[in-house]
């Protein structure tokens, strides 16, 4: 059974009575949170020293890092616009994030941020994929870092995008999405590399495909076009077959158009295949950490190929006549899967998918 | 294959309303929320107009590489503070999405009909880097055509109509697609095989 992470919570910063649904993160088991605008330091320091101990790397100085984030920081500028204090330039610039990481772990490599909205995380799992296929280096992090905000919060809020019930992607009763946060990376290097310092593997990236809606600055293509391009592309570039795909961890957010458009788009590209493959939103469990989410999701796509078993997608009551492919509801489902696909879409008419495969 | 550069373009603020004046012909009609979106559109037009593509391009041949340092940051600023000025209400939701640093590059993918790749960095100083990965992506086959450059808040004490900020676009292609098309090549300092 999938568990989930989204619960009534208050705004963190704004002093409001109202409350919301949101995957916050419970931040009790951190013994050194002080600051509340600091939070995305503890949680990506966390991370990302998980991820350089899961990759046994003890000699990482030259490595370069390449972070997603639409908001990662924005806890500074919320606390100095409420306060009414003196500009903090260094910490609210976006890069921040990014320089702070590469700071505290020493990483002297090239250091980037990318911001694509909500597709943030998987460009720049993406772009530094092609660095390394370029030749350019042979090691990578690549990651993503969001934390909730009340400036996310009562944006969504007024666009009338969250849900006031439960996260149901692909329900025929679904009403929204619910925002969440986290930090998440992964280290990728060249497959020469990982086997010369004996790395353990958990997948390759097959390919990777980002293309623009050119529609709407805050709503996607109706039908999926952008969507539908890239999820081409990037099958195209990783070399495969459409029946070769044995799962796509969807973009999958709740709200009624997003999952409209990405099932339209799913089934223009791979046709009647579409309805052999398992779909699964995973946001249903962790809400929607806009930046973070595609990395999340890439690491889902990842241990589905490792422990061959999919996430489910929860809370699913209802068929939507017009969202009918297999969205693994409400229980993991145990599955060989050799090739994982990973779809986001964000503001903007940003839309990317990126291919994993097995070693 | 070797990248060149086929269209440059250089605009502040100022210089913005003849730019965008000439271009709205030919772009999808759009309202315009803030001045540094209609700087970006006005720059792009340019470029693109300089490098003898016509528009709108309703294809994926040309990606787009943008660059933005904190220029981004006045328009947050301006969502928050209403928001502490007003309240819930003061989310607005027709300025929020312009909070996300792409929403400059999304303008120009509509603005243009540009459906190829769409990626925005945060920069601090100079758009070498994304110049550099728009080189990778033309040369490795990614993009056929690339925009690639920046948007940078160059005085913060002038307003924008006076050189806040200043666009700056190139775009970048394969000598041999240069030559099939038969426009010119530019070569200029800091272009050079060290930077690709």
């Amino acid at each position: 059974m999938g568990e989930d992470a989204v619960r009534i919570s208050k705004l963190p910063m704004l002093n409001m009575e109202r409350q919301w649904l949101m995957a916050d993160i419970d931040m009790s088991g951190f013994p050194n949170f002080i600051n509340s605008e600091a939070k995305f330091q503890i949680i990506a320091e966390s991370a990302l020293d998980m991820a350089i101990k899961d990759a046994a790397l003890h000699s990482y100085q030259n490595i370069g890092l390449s972070i997603g984030t639409v908001l990662g920081n924005v806890l500074y500028k919320e606390k100095r616009l409420i306060e009414n204090t003196k500009d903090d330039k260094m910490r609210e610039s976006l890069s921040y994030p990014a320089a702070y990481l590469s700071e505290v772990f020493n990483l002297k490599g090239i250091c980037m941020t990318i911001s694509t909205a909500c597709a943030s995380g998987t460009d720049a799992i993406g772009v530094v994929a092609r660095r390394i296929m370029s030749g350019e280096t042979d090691i990578i992090i690549a990651g993503g870092v969001e934390v909730l905000s009340d400036f996310a919060l009562l944006g969504f809020h007024n666009l009338h995008a969250l849900t006031e019930t439960k996260v149901c992607p692909f329900d025929k009763n679904r009403t929204g999405l619910a925002l969440g946060e986290g930090a998440a990376f992964i280290i990728l290097e060249s497959e020469k590399h990982a086997i010369k310092r004996g790395g353990k593997i958990y997948g390759r990236v097959m390919g990777y495909a980002s293309m623009s809606d050119a529609t709407h600055l805050a709503a996607p293509h109706r039908e999926g076009r952008g969507l539908a391009d890239a999820i081409h592309q990037a099958i195209s570039e990783s070399n495969i077959n459409l029946y070769d795909v044995n799962y796509i961890n969807a973009h999958g957010t709740g709200t009624v158009y997003n999952d409209l458009m990405e099932t339209k788009a799913i089934k223009r590209v791979f046709g009647k295949t579409a309805y052999e493959i398992p779909v699964s939103s995973t946001k249903s469990m962790l809400g929607h950490s806009f930046g973070s989410s595609g990395v999340i999701e890439a690491i889902c796509c990842l241990l589905s190929i490792k422990n061959k078993s999919i996430p489910p997608t929860i809370n699913y009551t209802e068929r939507d006549p017009e969202c009918d492919l297999d969205y693994v509801p409400n229980v993991s489902r145990r599955h060989y899967v050799h090739i994982a696909m990973s779809l986001s879409a964000g503001f903007g008419g940003q839309n990317s998918a990126i291919v994993f495969g097995e070693i | 294959m070797k990248p060149v550069i086929t269209g440059i373009s250089r605009l502040a603020g100022k210089d913005k309303d003849a730019a965008i004046d000439r271009h709205m012909r030919c772009i999808k009609e759009m309202r315009f929320v803030n001045d540094i979106e209609r700087l970006v559109i006005a720059s792009v037009g340019n470029v693109l107009e300089d490098a003898k593509i016509e528009f709108p391009v309703g294809n994926h041949d040309i990606a787009i590489y943008m660059g933005i340092d904190d220029a981004v940051e006045d328009i947050k600023d301006e969502y928050f503070d209403n928001i502490i000025n007003v309240g819930i209400l003061g989310a607005s939701p027709l300025l929020f999405p312009y909070t996300s640093p792409n929403a400059l590059a999304a303008q120009v993918s509509i603005a243009f009909d540009i459906r190829g790749e769409s990626i925005t960095f945060h920069i601090e100083n100079s758009c070498v880097d994304v110049l550099k990965y728009a080189a990778i992506c033309v040369v490795k086959g990614y993009a056929k055509m690339a925009i690639a450059g920046s948007i940078r808040l160059e005085n913060k004490k002038l307003p924008e109509n006076e050189g806040r900020y200043k666009a700056e676009f190139f775009f970048i292609e394969t000598e041999a697609s240069a030559g099939k098309r038969g426009v010119k090549k530019y070569y200029h300092e800091g272009w050079n095989e060290d930077v690709l």
